[in-house]
């Protein structure tokens, strides 16, 4: 190297690579360096040219913007930074305080930044080895289809060798190969349960008689979709929907009938399947939920928070809640373990899990005994005052007492339907629609004003100002006479003073024992809430809401809401915040799910037709074994819910289907195998991808080509996904490029075009028009123009919702402009007159006790006996009262004190199961993604370790069980052992399971425990968000050199040696969720109806409760022997040597 | 040994270099009661700089639950229980800091982790002092508690890893007191990670040489801030260039927060490194374990912080943080604004004290649309 001085060639050597091979070189050629003298380094240095390695590092070539959706419900626009054509890191993009909408209102930089953890791990997914490389089919499945799908001649069922699901191998088609595989097997499918032969291979195949007729001889509607949470993709999640009304094309073809009898195929719900859905929402309100976007924290003095955990599930919007308390407001959190948020708490209470709705309805008694309630709220916006008939439970009508009565008119923002009357498009909505029929249903109402000591008519009209107007004085307390028509006497009283009569089993000293917070705790939380009038939010959350009863968690707590006019202010109101749901503030969707498909419009600008020919269903049904709830001799499944048999089943953008299903070991096991086909659409392997048949390989949100859009209820933004010029690393195609294969592989096998047609934006690549109609069509989109919003989203930059308010809460045109709400009295309703909730015992607002989580009879009625509770006994039923298993628990309907009660035991206390076992969600997961990826999976716990030292380790961390010491060392059980965690052995982990049984491996729970002073005793928590175990971790474990819990042939990847979360849960199905009769407004547009309505009122399920043993598995230590590291040093809780015992008392500094 | 002298303990103190403080000194503030522990900070750090073969065990930032976690395992109970029981006397440490402590022939007073204390980053996740019982209720101070402890290198004005190295390849820059370990010339010993109090210095196993957090100076030179700071979505951090308390400048975010309002404090200031990370305690956690971290002004500091709804300037600079990636140099409250500034004067950013409360009309009569909040 001629000409070249030592110190150049060193800096020749520095410019040849990044930091590491930088160092290694320069020290290899270490020798040439000059010797240095330095003095001193905090005044100088000599020779700084090696920091350009660093400045190197963090050079980039370009920047580029993607949405992350996965179902946390805050969507951040991220920025991908990319180097020599790899992401090497994400930032946030900062464009949040840019947002704008069409009337120049804007966000702050309130707003930044947006993104988390998970979001910037996402260059390790978008690589990473479980991403799907191509469309993957499973060997028996293909060798079904290429079989001619042969069947039993009577059944119809197809031979079990093929369907060795979760044990087979994988093959890798081309896209055209796996288009036609799967519309074949649609034709196949639909034709074989077709028709009455159709029907009656169903009926030999043992199906309920009712889901059999259900399908309405429709080959079609044994074909299930589901978009998961489709409010996240507004044409491509949401597109599933689209594809199944489409179906009915399918159903003219096989069936040859017209467009007026054909039939689609069935949609899963999403918000309901999640348990997000808080049922008594619809029953208060006739809505879907009362929410409001988090950022309004900081106007109010109040915020309770009841199994909340808001700093871990809603992390972008944490600042809200903590800056909230700079302004002065007070936290309150309840909550039944010291959980994250507690330690932003002013204040915090632990409670017993499951019991919130008689924690607030002691607090409703407190209210109203100290009579510090709004009596001109209740009065004015609620049922309270209404009139109840003592005789028949039903709330008494004008027309029960006033001869000749004729309903009257309603204008209050409503407007009545005519008999074949429609209503208005979505933007043109500027009323409530009730068909007429259903209005006579509704009558008009009553109540007794103590003025005139007379019954007084009040219409649905009447509430708020129009209300005060009608200057009516009525009663909340007392017993009346009136006359009826028919000539009797009848006694009425108003729902309030039922409901003070039902509070008298709720006084402080009980409450406490139920609940077990303290006396003063009840009287101080009643008291602030109702000093904070109109100025307290009362947040609930996942925790309470997926417990069995959670729909009486929520009446509860509107009951002291609304006693306290916490109800539809920016200050004040009640709120549910679970899942991502609130796809009707999209509701120009109509145009696009139920766009015609005998009629597609092929002009972009033209108006587009629609007809609904797809029905909803609710996927708990398949959950639960594909049956309806039939217990005993009745079957509580409402007409308007029965479900269709589950006979293939494709969904998008959702592991919580299938692989984190409720039940998981028991759908796999005991369901799933009844299914002929499984599509799963996905770009990384998940516990779905395990069991599915055919597996299509789809875009990550960074190689998007077509766009999306998106938006939150816990947010304000509207977002696009927009387009992103990352070449497709994989074989993969856009979710919505799947849905248009398969429709035009539908086209080629049946020669109708239509199919094709149906989907024709998306071969042209412009998804953009059915976006824009979409956008034309929603009350909040309107005046957007789709490409503005694109070109924002690519600089990092959302718009906003132009929804009434911003904030947007739930209730403000309610209770600010006295618009009615979605219920026939147009108020918030604590009474249930429907016959359902009279036959339950739930026509109040009562408690009972967890169906599974409680150390005392599950799902009893707690309270003595009330005039107006006339629960039907389970000898009704032809159930024995002393009948207390899993199935018939669900529809038991027995009053007891609460004396009683406490001494009555939960069937499973005599048989060593002990504890109550939670799961709910955390910080590093939303839902199951990504938490195996191994930068998030490291941190989740205590017990990551990226060098997986202890080889039993099922990845670079696992699944935990959270213990109280006490309660852990009473078991024989260290902290950082394995465990086995049980439940009910009737049921779970699934059906039939023995300990001989093969799957029984794959399904018992086993995990680490945990000790974690937050939890009081009895109680063990889990969370929610790991991936499970399959036949091919478990294989992994034994058969991998690492020994990892890894597939070896899929490489999917688990966090438990065996079992899940789920291996304790179960499907659960509440009677009072399936009528026929609630009313409730549709999902989408302001039209009111009644019955099953998805994701609004139908089945919920029960996915945090259930009643578990622990049993010691294994040492936690090294080669299985002793204590793990950490506990043998001395440094955990209970194990804590001297030092550590100074450290937690602050020993080590004294101040004089 | 020359003496400097360190405003954290408020006297002279031992150490092996003379003073020679810089030009501008990083600093930064966390308010710990504003962490949501959502790690996002870390996986920023860590796909930025440490995503590299050996690196796979570095976290130069983490966040660890107090007080049963710790990353490296117990590095702070550890050197608490080696210095022994130590006293303020006032605002005055009259303790032994680690180079007073220092065994014969060391530096400081130290220990070398072993290479498994760095295998669990999430040990003491959310773990509390005390035990829960069931119906638990208290208001502040919590019975049982835990509270969250973000901890990047603090870029000492002395630190104990600099005057550790045998080589000298430790340095701290001149223009903005950064404190880095030269990649060309660090030969692996770790006595610089024996030393470091804080054990923010991390051994690569495949380069043999060890590494640590780099203040994300290519971001500083630009203006920007370090990608931890950025990327906090809890809005806990600022950065800035901090003072001694006698040239604090109240328009100065840290020197306000750190000098001014006094709601900011060092981490261990009586080990004596005169650190440059800040943090403002949390306000539900006893006061005796909180002095033992950051000293004898912890309660003043809380009883400060808890004023903040009635203090516009604190409660302004507290919503200021996360606003900007820039460097705020000069903030200002007005009527239901904060302002942030380079160092010219050019705002950078402004923000609401309360974000605005907007109504639409109910019908837009050019769209021929109704807005509701129920659609």
């Amino acid at each position: 190297m001629k000409g070249l001085s030592r110190r150049d060639f060193l800096k020749l050597a520095l410019a040849a690579g990044g930091a590491g091979s930088a160092a290694l070189l320069a020290r290899n050629l270490a020798f040439l360096e000059e010797i240095q003298t330095i003095e001193n380094p905090l005044a100088s240095y000599p020779n700084r040219d090696w920091e350009k390695a660093y400045r190197d590092l963090f050079k980039f070539d370009s920047k580029f913007a993607f949405l992350c959706a996965p179902n946390d419900t805050h969507n951040c626009l991220l920025l991908a930074v990319v180097k020599n054509g790899v992401v090497t890191r994400i930032e946030p993009s900062y464009g949040y305080g840019k947002a704008t909408d069409i009337y120049g209102n804007s966000a702050s930089h309130r707003w930044e930044p947006r993104a988390c953890q998970k979001g910037l791990s996402l260059t390790r997914r978008i690589y990473g080895d479980r991403r799907i490389k191509g469309p993957m089919v499973r060997k028996g499945f293909l060798d079904w289809a290429r079989a001619g799908y042969p069947r039993d001649p009577d059944t119809g069922l197809p031979p079990a060798q093929y369907f060795r699901r979760g044990q087979d191998e994988w093959l890798r088609l081309s896209w055209d190969e796996a288009y036609r595989l799967i519309a074949q097997t649609i034709v196949n499918i639909a034709a074989t349960y077709s028709g009455p032969e159709g029907q009656e291979r169903l009926r030999r195949q043992g199906y309920d008689e009712l889901m059999v007729q259900a399908t309405g001889g429709a080959g079609t509607q044994v074909l299930k979709f589901r978009g998961g949470m489709p409010f996240l993709g507004a044409t491509r999640v949401f597109g599933m929907y689209r594809f199944a009304n489409m179906l009915a094309l399918l159903d003219a073809y096989i069936r040859k009938v017209s467009p007026e009898q054909a039939l689609g195929a069935r949609g899963w719900d999403n918000y309901s399947w999640h348990t997000d859905l808080p049922p008594g929402h619809p029953m208060v309100t006739g809505q879907q939920t009362v929410d409001f976007d988090l950022f309004t924290a900081e106007n109010a003095r109040l915020i309770t928070l009841w199994g909340m955990n808001w700093i871990s599930t809603k992390m972008p919007d944490g600042h809200w809640l903590t800056e909230a308390r700079l302004h002065g407001a007070r936290v309150i959190v309840i909550a039944c373990e010291y959980q994250s948020t507690a330690s932003k708490a002013d204040e915090v209470v632990i409670i017993r899990p499951g019991t919130d709705t008689a924690l607030a309805l002691g607090l409703a008694r407190v209210i109203i005994d100290e009579n510090r309630f709004d009596p001109d709220f209740i009065k004015a916006f609620t049922d309270l005052p209404l009139l109840v008939r003592m005789d028949t439970l039903q709330l008494l009508r004008a027309s029960d007492i006033i001869p000749g009565y004729r309903n009257a008119p309603l204008t209050n923002f409503v407007k009545v339907l005519a008999p074949g009357e429609s209503p208005d498009p979505g933007i043109a909505q500027g009323s409530q629609y009730v068909p007429q029929s259903l209005r006579e249903e509704w009558g008009d109402f009553v109540v007794w004003d103590l003025a005139s000591g007379s019954p007084r008519v009040v219409t649905r009209d009447q509430v708020g100002t129009y209300f005060q107007e009608a200057g009516i004085d009525p009663a909340l307390r007392g017993t009346f006479s009136v006359r009826t028509t028919d000539g009797r006497t009848v006694q009425v009283r108003p729902v309030f003073d039922l409901v003070v009569e039902y509070l008298q089993n709720f006084d402080p000293a009980t409450v406490s024992e139920i609940t077990w917070a303290p006396v003063e705790a009840i009287y101080s939380l009643a008291r602030q809430i109702a000093a904070n009038r109109g100025t307290t939010l009362i947040v609930h959350g996942m925790g309470p809401n997926h417990f069995f009863n959670a729909d009486l968690k929520d009446r509860a707590l509107f009951l002291v809401a609304a006693l306290t006019g916490n109800i539809g202010k920016f200050s004040g109101s009640p709120v549910s915040y679970a899942g991502n749901y609130r796809g009707a503030l999209f509701n120009g969707l109509v145009s696009y799910i139920l766009e015609d498909p005998f009629n597609v419009q092929t002009d972009p600008g033209g108006p587009v037709r629609t007809r609904s020919y797809y029905r909803a269903e609710s996927a708990h049904y398949f959950n639960y074994g594909d049956r309806p709830l039939r217990v005993g001799n009745k079957l509580f499944t409402g007409k308007t819910h029965i479900p269709t048999p589950t006979k293939f089943m494709w969904f998008c953008n959702s592991n919580s289907i299938l692989g984190n299903i409720k039940w998981t070991y028991d759908v796999l096991v005991n369901t799933l195998p009844r299914v002929e086909a499984v599509v799963v659409n996905d770009w990384w392997w998940t516990l779905s991808c395990e069991y599915a048949d055919v597996v299509l390989a789809v875009d990550s949100w960074a190689e998007f080509k077509h766009p999306d859009m998106a938006g939150s209820v816990t947010n304000p933004f509207v977002q696009v996904f927009p387009r992103t010029p990352l070449p497709r690393v994989f074989d993969t195609v856009g979710d919505i490029d799947t849905l248009a294969g398969v429709a035009k592989a539908l086209a080629e096998l049946t020669g109708d075009r239509r199919f094709q047609d149906y989907w024709k934006f998306v071969y042209d690549n412009q998804v953009d028009v059915y976006l824009q109609r979409i956008l034309d069509n929603s009350n909040a989109l309107r005046g957007f123009r789709f490409a503005d919003l694109e070109e924002k989203a690519k600089q990092g930059i959302p718009a906003l919702l132009m929804t009434r308010t911003y904030p947007k809460v739930m209730g403000w045109e309610q209770t600010n402009e006295s618009r009615p709400w979605y219920t026939k009295t147009g108020r918030l309703e604590f009474y249930r007159e429907e016959p359902e909730f009279i036959e339950y015992g739930e026509n109040l607002p009562v408690y009972r006790e967890p169906v599974d989580a409680t150390f005392y009879e599950p799902n009893v009625t707690v309270g003595r006996s009330h005039p107006a509770l006339r629960p039907t006994p389970p000898e009704a039923y032809g159930l024995r009262r002393d009948d207390l298993s899993t199935e018939t628990r669900q529809v038991r309907n027995v009053l007891k004190p609460w004396p009683e009660v406490k001494a009555s035991p939960h069937p499973r206390r005599r048989e060593g199961y002990t504890h109550l076992f939670i799961t709910p969600k955390y910080r590093h997961g939303a839902h199951t993604t990504p938490t195996d990826v191994d930068l998030v999976a490291v941190y989740f716990g205590p017990f990551g370790d990226p060098y997986r030292r202890d080889k039993r380790k099922p990845f670079v961390n696992e699944g935990y069980v959270d213990i109280n010491p006490l309660d852990a060392k009473e078991l024989g059980i260290e902290d950082g052992d394995y465990v086995w965690v049980d439940a009910d052995p009737d049921d779970r982990p699934f059906r039939g399971a023995r300990p001989d049984d093969p799957n029984f491996k794959i399904a018992r729970l086993m995990c680490r425990a945990r000790y974690y002073s937050g939890i009081p005793r009895g109680v063990l928590r889990m969370w929610f968000n790991m991936y499970q175990a399959s036949h091919g971790t478990v294989e992994g474990q034994a058969t991998r050199p690492d020994g990892l819990a890894k597939n070896p042939r899929t490489g999917y990847q688990a966090l438990f040696r065996f079992g899940g979360h789920q291996s304790a849960t179960r499907a659960w199905l509440r009677p009072t969720l399936l009528t026929d009769s609630l009313v409730r407004k549709d999902y989408f547009g302001q039209t009111i109806g009644k019955g099953f309505a998805a994701d609004i009122h139908c089945a919920v399920g029960a996915p945090k409760e259930s009643f578990v043993r622990l049993v010691k598995a294994e040492d936690g230590g090294p080669g299985g022997q002793g204590l793990w590291r950490p506990a043998a040093l001395g440094f955990r809780p209970t194990y804590e040597n001297q030092g550590m015992k100074t450290y937690l008392e602050g020993g080590f500094i004294t101040v004089k | 040994m020359p003496r400097v002298f360190n405003w954290q303990i408020n006297r002279e103190m031992e150490y092996p270099y003379p003073a020679s403080p810089p030009e501008r000194q990083f600093a930064a503030v966390f308010d710990i009661n504003k962490c949501i522990a959502c790690q996002t900070c870390t996986l920023a750090c860590k796909q930025a700089w440490t995503s590299g073969r050996g690196q796979e065990h570095m976290f130069w930032n983490n966040v660890e639950t107090k007080p049963y976690g710790s990353y490296p395992l117990a590095w702070d109970v550890r050197l608490l229980e080696m210095l022994g029981p130590q006293t303020w006397e006032g605002d005055t440490y009259t303790g032994k800091t680690i180079f007073e402590a220092a065994p014969p022939g060391q530096v400081a007073l130290g220990f070398l982790p072993e290479d498994v204390d760095w295998a669990h980053p999430g040990l003491g996740e959310d773990e509390v002092y005390g035990v829960v019982e069931g119906g638990a209720y208290f208001g502040i101070p919590h019975q049982v508690w835990f509270f969250y402890l973000q901890r990047i290198c603090n870029h000492c004005t002395y630190p104990a890893c600099l005057a550790a190295c045998p080589r000298k390849a430790i340095y701290k820059r001149k223009e903005d007191g950064i404190v880095l370990i030269d990649q060309t010339r660090c030969r692996g010993y770790r006595e610089c990670e024996r030393a470091c109090p804080y054990k923010k210095i991390f051994y690569n196993g495949v380069t043999r040489i060890s590494e640590k957090c780099i203040a994300c100076f290519p971001r500083v030179e630009q203006g920007l801030q370090p990608f931890c700071t950025v990327n906090c979505i809890g809005r806990i951090r600022i950065n800035g260039w901090i003072h001694t308390p006698d040239k604090a400048d109240p328009e100065n975010p840290v020197d306000f927060l750190v000098h001014i309002r006094k709601v900011a404090l060092p981490l261990y200031p009586q080990f004596g490194l005169q650190v440059n990370i800040y943090y403002i305690p949390p306000i539900h956690v006893p006061t005796k374990f909180l002095r033992q971290m950051f000293g004898p002004r912890v309660d003043k500091a809380i009883e400060t912080y808890r004023k903040a709804p009635e203090d516009p300037e604190l409660k302004g600079v507290l919503m200021l943080m996360g606003a900007t990636e820039r460097w705020v140099d000069k903030f200002r409250v007005q009527g239901d604004y904060v302002y942030g500034y380079d160092e010219r004067g050019n705002e950078l950013v402004r923000v609401p004290l309360k974000e605005p409360i907007y109504l639409r009309p109910v019908y837009d009569r050019q769209f021929t649309v109704y807005r509701h909040n129920i659609t």
